[in-house]
C-alpha cells in the first residue's frame, strides 16, 4: 500500500516516551507531560524545555479549550484526505496553556473563527489507533 | 611557511541552469554543469576546486554520506574540505559562512557550493507531483500530519494568526507575489517570467489552496540547479567587482510548532542581529535584499524577522510596490521562489541573484546602485535561519 492510498495513521516505530500519550487517547483521555515543577508540554519530549528535568507524569487535560489558528484546506496532501476537502486544520489553545493541532468538525468550515471555543472528542480508527478532533462548545 | 590566516575570500562565482522540468538529465550530467559553470564565471577551472559545501553529486555506495571522498575520486586528487550547514532550503546558501571561513582560515582555496533537482528523483523530490506532494506533507510529526496537513497548511495558520493579530490583508499578501512577478518577466531563466505581469486582483482570483493562501501566494514547484563558487582573493586573476561576505549569523528557533508560544514570532532576528553587528552597517544601508518565499507570508514574516520592520508591520511595508526593483526595498529582484525558482536547495538562487545586483550584472533588473545586500536564508517553516550581508568592494 502506497502513501496515496488511505489517510495516515501514527508509524508503529515512535520513541517510547510518546506511547503513553497514544495509549490514553485509546482510553479516550487527552494527556501531557507534567515535569516535577508543574511544567506541562506538549508534543513529548525526553526532557523539559523549561527545567532540564528528565523525570514526568501523565497529566490529564480537560480537553477544552479556543481556537488559537486554523487554516481551511482546500488542497489536501493526498486522494483520501481530498475526500474530506473543504476541512479545518486548527492549533488549538487547551486551558492548561499549552496548544494542540487538530481537525475541527461539527460545524461547517465557515464557521470556525479563532477564539472559537472548542472540546475534544474521539474516533476509534482501528483496533490499534484512536485519533482526536476538536468540535464546538458553548462557552463557559 | 606561509601564513595563511586573515587571506580575504570572494563570493567569485555564480551559475544557474535552465529552470523548470529537468526529468530528462541526469542529476550527475546536470551537477557538473552547474558546477563548471560557476567555476568558469569565477575565472577558474575545475581543477582548482579543493573545497565542497554539500552533497557530491548523487550514486552508489557511500557518496551520500562521504561525499568529500566521493568527490576525490571524481575530481582525482584528495578534497580539502567539505561541510554541510541544515538551513532547510537555504542549506546550500547558509554554506557560505562555513566556506568563507574554510578560506580565510587556509583550510581551502575554491569552495564550491552547489545544489540540484533533475532527473526522475524520489520521495519529496519525485518528479511525480502528487507524490511528491505527499511525501511533503509527512516532513513534520504525526502530532501535524495526522490532520491532513500540507506546506501551504503550515504556512496558512501562521498568515491566518498573523492577519488576526496584526490587521494583514490578503491585499498585502498579493502584492508580495505581483512585486516579485515583475522581476521574473525581466529574467532569461525564471520559470514565471514568460506568463508575464499579475496584478493583486489576479492573486485573489486565484484557487484557494489553504486560507488565506491562493495558488498565487504559493511557490512554484520545479527542477534546476545553482551554485555558487567562493575562492581566495590571492587565485582570482579576473577583473571585476570583488563581492563579499561582511556579515553572517544563523538562528536554529524551533522544530514543533506547539512548542513556540507566538506563531507569529520566529526569532529570526537572532540571526539578523548577529549578521548586522558583524558587518557594523544599519539596515537602512541595505540596498537589495532576498528573503526566503516559500509563500507571500513569507516575505511579510521576514521583513519583520530581519528587522526591516517592527513585528506585526510587515503588511503595510509592502504597500505602493515597496518591493518593486524600483522600490523602497527591492526584494527577491528575480521573482524568487513564486516566480523564478524554488528548485532544489533554492535559497542559493537568492544568493545568486544578490551576487548579480552587487555586481552589477542584472541587466534590466538593475537596482541602481547596488552597493549592499541582505540574504536572509529560512528552512522549514521558520523553524532555521541564517542571514550574511553582502558588499562590493
Ligand atoms: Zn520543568
Amino acid at each position: 500500500m502506497g502513501i496515496l492510498d488511505e489517510k495516515f495513521l501514527p508509524p508503529d516505530d515512535m520513541p517510547e516516551f510518546h506511547r503513553p500519550f497514544w495509549e490514553a487517547l485509546k482510553a479516550h483521555r487527552l494527556e501531557a507531560q507534567e515535569c516535577e515543577n508543574g511544567h506541562l508540554r506538549f508534543i513529548p519530549t525526553e526532557i523539559c524545555p523549561r527545567c532540564g528535568s528528565q523525570d514526568w507524569t501523565w497529566r490529564r487535560l480537560s480537553g477544552r479549550g479556543s481556537i488559537y489558528t486554523f487554516t481551511v484546506v482546500h488542497r489536501a496532501p493526498t486522494p483520501a484526505y481530498q475526500a474530506d476537502a473543504p476541512y479545518v486544520v486548527a492549533h488549538v489553545e487547551l486551558e492548561e496553556g499549552i496548544r494542540v493541532i487538530g481537525n475541527v468538525t461539527g460545524c461547517e468550515p465557515g464557521a470556525v473563527h479563532i477564539g472559537m471555543p472548542v472540546e475534544v472528542a474521539f474516533e476509534d480508527v482501528s483496533e490499534r489507533w484512536t485519533l482526536y478532533s476538536f468540535t464546538p462548545r458553548e462557552a463557559a | 611557511m606561509a601564513s595563511f590566516r586573515r587571506r580575504k575570500a570572494v563570493i567569485a562565482g555564480v551559475h544557474m541552469t535552465e529552470q523548470g522540468d529537468l526529468s530528462g538529465a541526469s542529476p550527475q550530467q546536470v551537477y557538473w554543469q552547474v558546477v563548471k559553470g560557476a567555476v568558469a564565471d569565477a575565472g577558474l577551472q575545475l581543477s582548482d576546486v579543493d573545497g565542497l559545501i554539500g552533497p557530491a553529486p548523487e550514486g552508489l555506495g557511500l557518496r551520500g554520506t562521504l561525499p568529500g571522498a566521493a568527490m576525490a575520486d571524481l575530481l582525482g586528487r584528495p578534497l580539502r574540505f567539505q561541510a554541510y550547514t541544515s538551513v532547510g532550503a537555504a542549506s546550500t546558501a547558509a554554506g557560505i559562512g562555513p566556506g568563507i571561513w574554510a578560506i580565510e582560515n587556509g583550510v581551502a582555496d575554491v569552495v564550491i557550493l552547489p545544489t540540484v533537482s533533475a532527473g526522475k528523483g524520489s520521495g519529496y523530490t519525485s518528479a511525480d507531483r502528487g507524490a511528491a506532494i505527499a511525501h511533503m506533507a509527512k516532513l513534520g510529526t504525526p502530532y501535524e500530519w495526522l490532520w491532513g496537513t500540507t506546506r501551504v497548511a503550515d504556512h496558512a495558520v501562521i498568515a491566518q494568526r498573523h492577519m488576526h493579530q496584526y490587521g494583514t490583508t490578503s491585499e498585502q499578501l498579493a502584492e508580495v507575489a505581483v512585486a516579485q512577478r515583475h522581476g521574473a518577466t525581466l529574467h532569461p531563466l525564471s520559470v514565471m517570467g514568460r506568463k508575464g505581469e499579475i496584478t493583486v486582483d489576479d492573486v485573489l482570483a486565484s484557487r484557494m489552496v489553504a486560507e488565506p493562501l491562493h495558488l498565487l501566494d504559493s511557490c512554484i514547484v520545479n527542477q534546476g540547479a545553482g551554485c555558487i563558487v567562493v575562492a581566495a582573493e590571492d587565485r582570482l586573476e579576473r577583473a571585476r567587482p570583488r563581492i563579499r561576505m561582511i556579515g553572517y549569523g544563523q538562528s536554529h528557533a524551533y522544530l514543533d510548532p506547539n512548542h513556540l508560544p507566538d506563531l507569529t514570532t520566529f526569532h529570526g532576528d537572532v540571526a539578523s542581529d548577529t549578521a548586522f553587528g558583524v558587518a557594523g552597517i544599519g539596515r537602512d544601508e541595505i540596498d537589495v535584499i532576498s528573503i526566503s518565499d516559500h509563500f507571500t507570508i513569507n516575505v511579510i514574516v521576514g521583513l519583520e524577522e530581519a528587522g526591516f520592520c517592527k513585528k506585526g508591520e510587515g503588511g503595510p511595508f509592502v504597500e505602493g510596490g515597496a518591493l518593486r526593483i524600483d522600490g523602497r526595498l527591492p526584494t527577491n529582484t528575480a521573482g524568487g521562489y513564486l516566480s523564478c525558482t524554488h528548485a532544489a536547495n533554492s535559497g542559493t538562487f537568492g544568493l545568486i541573484e544578490l551576487v548579480e545586483q552587487l555586481r552589477g550584472s542584472a541587466g534590466a533588473r538593475q537596482v541602481t546602485d547596488a552597493k549592499l545586500g541582505y540574504i536572509h536564508g529560512v528552512g522549514g517553516v521558520f523553524q532555521s535561519h541564517f542571514a550574511a550581508v553582502l558588499a562590493r568592494d
